[in-house]
């Protein structure tokens, strides 16, 4: 296992993030110890859509709350921005769409993005006027004063989506974030989450389930095994976008069920 | 896209709940006429004579006077309740050993009547408002407390974990998450406090002060003028009812104007 020397290597400035031998075990109700993730490592290269694929148990979301600084790992490191996140991490350049939108109910959907300003010392003209500017760029620019259950599933992951954007964040996490939409709207978010990324550069990590929905966003694709997480196969997609429907896309997407299916029937989808 | 319509009209339901109120209204005040035309006036007055009653104390400024000062008394009691209670549910609820160690508490001060806590309130303040407002804290306390306990409890960890990865200070996370998570249940024990608190006043009143309405109830029935004592009763009514839907239930509809409606 590596251990954090004061002489580490000065990390590399163009990885957003870095995993490097990270372990991680639970402690279980009974006193029994789980272990989650075993020796992870990988990269998430600044600007890139970095998409985890693995099932479920595999510790995904363990790994982004490790990301994001809410959990340490046992053991090896986690870098973001080239800190790590034991240390000072400036966490304003992170944005984190968890699996379940948690809007706060007793907030509109505009105060609900501009929750995530509320850290700083800005002040709430501004704060209004930019959470609503990323409603609009996520579509639902007339719908700042609803309040979460007035809204529909679809509208509710926009309304989160634009809190973790609104920071105007250089890393995203996203866990699962389209997994309770239909087909459709989840297309349609695919496309203005490619869009969205086209402008504004930020690195993804957009952790899924869905070979499909990993093969249509990202350029990097690393595949989980089931529990305890390790790396089971890192591979780059370097297809033009649109990806939905073409040849290409449903060819890498079968050889990936295959792979999948070789690999373990644990695999739960 | 377009922004959902308002919510459809409620006039014409509140419309027709107001006729059934009124209906309701003049079918008692009837009956109570009815009753009274066969009784003598200190078992059961007329309604006529009991109004007669009620604008001869409003005009001598008696009945004013004394519904104000025993909501004073009442505020004062709800004041102190909600000013120790809030802070020890939040602590009660934050802590689990201090949670555990004092659960048992509060049932047995719930247990304890209100007629008990006066009689102490006599023996240590005597005659004096003190002793209204000493009932009533003690029984809106376990009220106010057990709730915003309870409400602490309900915080949505997600939540609590959603305010960590933006980085907010303790005291971000305590206003923006816990506040507004603990607000409706805090809302209710007040609501349920302020009621108890109210009616208890009036038995403090009676047994241990020398002005207020439980005072001046008492006085009447021992004067047996029982018109008084039915032109006082409905005073209170009347004032309980105007602080319930002039004041509490808009304030309630508004601060959680965010709920789903599930009243059908
Ligand atoms: N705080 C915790 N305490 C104990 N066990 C935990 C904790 N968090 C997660 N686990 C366990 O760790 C394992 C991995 O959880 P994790 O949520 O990271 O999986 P996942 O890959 O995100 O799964 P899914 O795809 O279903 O979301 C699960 O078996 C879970 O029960
Ligand atoms: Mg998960």
């Amino acid at each position: 296992m590596t251990q954090t020397a004061p002489h580490a290597p000065p990390s590399d400035p163009r990885q957003a993030l870095a995993f490097r031998h990270v372990s991680k075990h639970f402690l279980r109700g009974d006193g029994s110890s789980l272990e989650v993730l075993r020796d992870v490592g990988f990269d998430v290269p600044a600007g890139s859509v970095v998409s985890i694929l693995g099932p479920s148990g595999s510790g995904k979301s363990t790994l982004l709350n490790m990301a994001a600084g809410l959990l340490l790992p046992d053991d090896g490191r986690v870098l973001v921005l080239g800190h790590e996140t034991s240390g000072t991490v400036d966490w304003s350049r992170l944005g984190y769409m968890f699996q379940d939108d948690r809007l706060l109910p007793w907030r509109t959907a505009v105060d609900n993005v501009g929750l995530a300003l509320e850290t700083g010392s800005m002040g709430k003209r501004e704060r209004r006027e930019r959470a609503q500017a990323q409603l609009a760029v996520v579509g639902l620019g007339e719908f700042g004063s609803s309040y979460p259950h007035q809204l529909s599933g679809g509208m509710r992951s926009r309304v989160a989506l634009a809190r973790s954007l609104v920071t105007e964040p250089d890393i995203l996490l996203m866990d699962e974030p389209f997994s309770r939409l239909d087909a459709q709207t989840r297309t349609t978010m695919h496309t203005e989450l490619l869009r969205i990324h086209r402008e504004r550069g930020m690195s993804i990590v957009f952790v899924t389930h869905d070979v499909e929905e990993a093969v249509i966003l990202a350029d990097r694709i690393v595949m989980f095994s089931p529990r305890p997480g390790r790396v089971h196969t890192e591979l780059s997609v370097d297809l033009a976008h649109p990806r939905l429907g073409t040849p290409e896309a449903l060819t890498l997407v079968a050889e990936l069920r295959a792979a999948i299916a070789g690999m373990s029937a644990d695999w739960v989808i | 896209m377009r922004a959902p319509t308002e919510a459809p009209k409620k006039t014409a339901g509140s419309a027709s709940l107001a006729l059934r109120r009124s209906a309701l209204l003049v079918l008692l005040i009837a009956a109570w006429w009815a009753a009274s035309l066969f009784s003598p006036p200190y078992v059961l007055p007329s309604p006529v004579r009991v109004m007669q009653r009620l604008v001869t104390l409003a005009e001598s400024g008696d009945l004013f006077y004394n519904l104000f000062t025993t909501l004073w008394r009442v505020l004062a009691g709800f004041a102190v309740a909600v000013a120790i209670g809030v802070p020890g549910g939040i602590l009660l609820g934050s802590n689990r050993t201090l949670g555990a160690f004092f659960e048992p508490v509060l049932p047995v001060m719930n247990t304890v009547s209100s007629a008990i806590w006066a009689i102490f309130a006599i023996i240590w303040f005597g005659l004096s408002p003190l002793t209204p407002i000493f009932v009533v804290l003690m029984t809106a306390l376990p009220l106010i407390i057990t709730n915003v306990w309870q409400g602490t409890q309900a915080v949505n960890a997600d939540f609590v974990e959603l305010a960590q990865t933006l980085r907010f200070s303790r005291l971000k996370t305590l206003v923006k998450i816990y506040v507004p998570s603990i607000l409706p249940y805090f809302f209710s024990g007040a609501r349920l406090a302020f009621g108890f608190g109210w009616r208890v006043s009036l038995v403090a009143e009676t047994l241990g002060a020398s002005s207020g309405v439980g005072y001046r109830l008492r006085q009447a029935s021992d004067l047996i003028q029982t018109d008084q004592v039915f032109a006082w009763t409905i005073a209170q009514i009347a004032m309980m009812v105007v602080i319930e839907m002039g004041l509490l239930a808009p304030l309630e509809r508004h601060l959680f104007r965010w709920r789903r409606d599930v009243r059908t």
